[in-house]
């Protein structure tokens, strides 16, 4: 069976889209599957840090489309999780010397050997994100709870429905308090407006930084919340679609607060 | 040669009959001269014909219209000779009257319905009437020739009545807009003043302003005596 291209997207820059695209490529195949992830920001390439593979890198992705490597040499094996792998983007490159076309026949190659390929798309919505959506089975918008993100990602949104691509949405980077307070918009707001599938929540987690710092995976962190998020959300892309999504904001009592901290640390050690 | 552009007696065919518009300031007999030459024209093809005299605004009396009818039966053997059909009373309660049967049924639409959400980037062009059963989204925009109603939320920006129309409205369900605009004037949204209750709120210009009103108590339609085309 043919793999899925999941594209990773979001329009506005710095809400998170390489972020999610390494957590929830640690997440999917922690959960066993094959997954690759490949950098579509050619020019300004960031996923190899985030993942901590930067110092491995030989060949990358505009070599392969070349004809310079094989696919299997800029292919970078994780160090950490098994059947993770990251495809680099060029850091030298221009981003149009990547075709719709390459893309088209770079993904039917990566449909065969992985169960899950993660394009993080580069902002904006020019070249780069035409390559990244070409050939993409389903997206993944990020978006942060604030108006400029908001509009981004509806504008982002009508441009993968006009190519029939069905958008799912993660609301990342949420600070439950911001929002208590009403000095934030909330989950439920963003959804009314970009009124697509909602795939998951994430809060806002210190956990993050550390992780983009040292590319330990946040979904390997014991005690994020955010790792907790991101091995939810990719359950529910594999095979758990009906997983219930918590709300961060909701109040909690310290009955709950103490259940959740219990059932979060056995979650953790399953995974 | 103004007697050629403009000739007194003139002939065209409608329909199965022959349609004469004259002159009634001129006297009998010249008439008669003049409606001559269009029939010697004819020929047989007179014969016969359906004539309808019409003499256009001014109007003529039946005795013209009867000696005249008589004089083309003699003289060009043709057939039927009436004045011009009485044109259908267009007073308010003939109109009325139609309305209420099936005078609707007839009116061509010039709205264009949309239903969907509008979504950033996406700009939705009406020469007149817009009405989208769904949202607009922020940084999407709708804009139209006449009114604009939007059976949902309007956040993005409603641009109604371009060029001039400065009667059209712009109505939504959650009025909550960036900016509209309604013929030439502009008024920009401000979300700390939006509407939270979600009430039905309509805009329209008053004293050369642009005013947002709650439609429920300030419709403007409700003191319409009879409804109309807009």
């Amino acid at each position: 069976m043919e793999g899925k291209i999941v594209v990773v997207t979001s329009g506005k820059g710095g809400v998170g889209k390489t972020t999610v695209t390494a957590s929830l490529g640690a997440a999917l195949a922690l959960q066993g599957k094959r997954v690759a992830v490949v950098d579509m920001d050619i020019g300004l390439r960031n996923l190899d840090v985030v993942m901590g593979l930067e110092n491995r890198i030989i060949f990358n992705i505009v070599d392969v489309v070349q004809g310079k490597c094989k696919l299997k040499q800029a292919t970078i094996k994780d160090r950490r999780i098994n059947n993770l792998y990251l495809i680099p983007a060029s850091q030298s490159d221009e981003k149009d010397t990547i075709k719709p076309e390459n893309m088209k026949w770079l993904c039917n190659k990566l449909k065969k050997e992985f169960d899950f390929t993660l394009l993080d798309c580069p902002a904006g919505i020019e070249q780069g994100f035409k390559n990244s959506i070409e050939a993409a089975d389903e997206a993944i918008v990020v978006c942060m709870p604030e108006i400029s993100s908001v509009r981004d990602a509806d504008r982002v949104i009508g441009l993968l429905y006009s190519r029939s691509i069905t958008p799912k949405l993660i609301v990342n980077r949420i600070i439950p308090k911001m929002v208590e307070r009403g000095d934030m918009l909330s989950h439920q707001d963003v959804v009314d407006v970009l009124s697509i599938e909602l795939l998951g929540l994430v809060e806002t987690d210190e956990n993050i930084v550390v992780s983009a710092n040292t590319g330990l995976p946040v979904v390997m962190q014991k005690d994020s919340k955010a790792g907790k998020s991101f091995i939810e959300i990719a359950m529910r892309m594999n095979g758990h679609p009906d997983l219930p999504i918590e709300d961060p904001t909701a109040p909690r009592s310290l009955w709950k607060k103490l259940s959740g901290k219990i059932s979060r640390k056995s979650k953790v050690q399953i995974s | 040669m103004s007697d050629q552009v403009n000739p007194p007696v003139r002939l065209k065919g409608v329909g199965d009959r022959l349609w004469i518009t004259f002159d009634a300031t001129l006297p009998l007999e010249e008439l008669k001269k003049e409606i001559n030459r269009p029939f010697e024209r004819l020929n047989q093809l007179a014969i016969n014909a359906r004539i309808i005299l019409d003499a256009g605004e001014q109007g003529a009396d039946a005795t013209i219209i009867n000696e005249l009818g008589g004089y083309l039966k003699e003289k060009f053997h043709v057939g039927k000779v009436t004045g011009p059909p009485e044109k259908p009373q267009q007073d308010e309660t003939h109109k009325r009257a139609g309305d209420l049967s099936n005078a609707w049924h007839n009116h061509r639409s010039e709205a264009l319905i949309i239903a969907g959400r509008v979504r950033s980037g996406q700009k939705i062009q009406a020469e007149k009437h817009l009405v989208i059963m769904g949202d607009l989204n922020p940084g999407a925009e709708a804009i139209a020739g006449g009114d604009i109603i939007i059976l949902g939320t309007l956040l993005g920006t409603a641009i109604a009545g371009q060029p001039d129309n400065e009667s059209a409205i712009i109505m939504a369900m959650d009025f909550r807009p960036t900016q509209i605009q309604i013929g030439g004037l502009a008024a920009a949204g401000d979300a700390s003043t939006g509407n939270k209750g979600k009430t039905p709120e309509f805009a329209k210009i008053e004293q050369n302003k642009i005013m947002v009103m709650d439609y429920n108590t300030e419709n403007p339609f409700k003191r319409l005596a009879w409804p109309e085309v807009r």
